[in-house]
């Protein structure tokens, strides 16, 4: 699903690793600032220095724009900051990507997008209103949560969780744990991938894959899933 | 003392040929790719361009329309006294084949240019434009398009409303004041209005509305990381547009005549 080979950059000297299809990884880095560096890479927003970087068995760096759009369509991206369009509406946050790539009229998903968050433990009397506010005037924390409800309703195959517990209430750390989890489970072969710099945060999540940095490097390190 | 910094000069003509390049080619990358316009959250930003940048603006133009037309006729009758035909000539000389598309342009410049500009400057600085590509959303399909679009639409529309305007409060003026039968004047402008004078101020409108959009949304797009690169490109995405429009109208209105 994701494999990085041989990858230098900036924070990283010659990095090589693989996640397959249907695990669980956590990736602890040393720094935000390395953990943007990496994701970056990931995503094919800063091209290494040296290596390959494969999603879905392509190369992202040789691929032509239209056909790397398309692999992203299969990444459901959850930012630390929410990573959210701030010139739109909560709502309109939400429903863009499925109405952009799957034609999806907003309307039809409401009961799907009600029911995430209850199970994030919002008020859903609120919601309404809610989902009328601008999107970049919400606090981080609020963001990132809307970054999940958004992720989740394009079902895609991998998902990529950036800091997505730090910081937040232990209650509400809590039921973003255990949606996550419940999400990863519910299609066969789909990848979660959570990465932080602050390695307390992830202690709840069940990891098959746990990379550490170390120095310039990404060391495994063993741990099965209890 | 050095009189002409020819270091300075050099740069600014590679500035100008690099903006031009990148201008042109973000043009035509919508061109291209017009055709995303049929997918329903692409239309929306469509929608809502119109809305900003014609509905919002049309009262403004209206009144500025009006305005002009009465500037005009109190100037031309002092000069040449009660002439219907000359007024009505006058009227569509300047309003219908110059004035008409370049106040529009104008105050879309005023208005939507440095809106755009600093909008998409500042979804750069927020990394916002990435986040779209990792949605899997091309940039140039859902920001660009519908915006070059919008503004082109907006600007056409918006002309003929002060072509209309700035005619009405012309012959409203000359109506009350000069003397001349409100119908005679309006039979005059109909028999000198020739699809002509329509067909360039429509040329006219469109190339300053392509203009305005692509210039405005090349330097919103010019923004790296750093906020204080906002002001920096919204000034330069304004003189830029405005430098260019008055081109276009001197290349339209010489090949027009010729």
């Amino acid at each position: 699903m994701i494999k990085l080979v041989n990858i230098t950059n900036e924070c990283f000297d010659s990095i090589s690793f693989e996640i397959g299809e249907g695990s669980i990884c956590k990736i602890i880095t040393n720094s935000e600032h390395d953990k943007r560096i990496l994701m970056d890479t990931v995503l094919a927003l800063r091209k290494p220095l040296n290596g390959e970087v494969f999603l879905f068995n392509k190369n992202i760096y040789s691929l032509p724009e239209r056909e790397l759009l398309n692999i992203m369509k299969n990444i459901g991206m959850v930012w630390r900051n929410g990573g959210v369009i701030s010139n739109l509406k909560i709502w309109e946050n939400i429903t863009l990507p499925v109405w952009y790539h799957k034609g999806i009229k907003p309307e039809t998903i409401e009961d799907s997008v009600i029911e995430i968050f209850k199970q994030l433990g919002k008020d859903i009397s609120e919601l309404p209103e809610y989902m009328g506010k601008l999107s970049g005037t919400l606090p981080f924390h609020e963001k990132r949560l809307i970054s999940i409800v958004r992720a989740m309703l394009m079902d895609p195959e991998l998902m990529l969780y950036d800091s997505v517990l730090d910081g937040l209430n232990p209650d509400i750390a809590k039921k973003v744990t255990d949606i996550t989890t419940q999400f990863h489970s519910k299609k066969i072969g789909r990848t979660s991938v959570y990465i932080s710099s602050d390695e307390q945060s992830l202690r709840d999540i069940k990891a098959d894959i746990v990379l550490m940095q170390y120095r310039r490097g990404l060391n495994y390190e063993d741990n099965k899933r209890v | 003392m050095q009189i002409i910094n020819t270091q300075r000069i050099g740069k600014n003509i590679i500035n100008a040929i690099r903006y031009s390049k990148g201008s042109f080619d973000l043009f035509f990358d919508s061109i291209r790719n017009i055709s995303v316009l049929k997918i329903a959250p692409v239309r929306r930003v469509l929608y809502k361009q119109i809305y900003f940048t014609g509905i919002e603006a049309s009262s403004k133009i209206i009144i500025i329309g009006a305005l002009i037309g009465i500037v005009i006729i109190t100037q031309v009758t002092n000069i040449v006294g009660a002439n219907a035909s000359l007024i009505g000539k006058i009227l569509i000389w300047t309003v219908v084949r110059e004035l008409g598309p370049l106040f529009a342009a104008i105050i879309i410049i005023a208005r939507s240019c440095t809106a755009t500009a600093a909008e998409l400057g500042s979804m750069k600085v927020s990394r916002e434009i990435e986040n779209l590509k990792i949605m899997g959303i091309n940039p140039i399909d859902y920001l660009i398009v519908p915006r070059i679009a919008g503004i082109t639409i907006s600007v056409f529309i918006l002309t003929f409303y002060f072509q209309i305007s700035s005619i009405a409060g012309g012959l409203a003026l000359s109506t009350m004041f000069v003397d001349i039968p409100f119908l005679q004047q309006l039979e005059n402008i109909f028999s000198i209005l020739r699809p002509f004078e329509i067909g360039i101020s429509l040329l006219k409108s469109i190339a300053f509305g392509m203009v305005i959009s692509t210039v405005s949304c090349y330097h919103g797009l010019r923004v790296h990381s750093s906020i204080t690169e906002i002001p920096q490109v919204t000034t330069m995405a304004v003189m830029q547009s405005l430098f260019l429009i008055f081109i276009f109208d001197v290349i339209i209105t010489i090949l027009s005549f010729l």
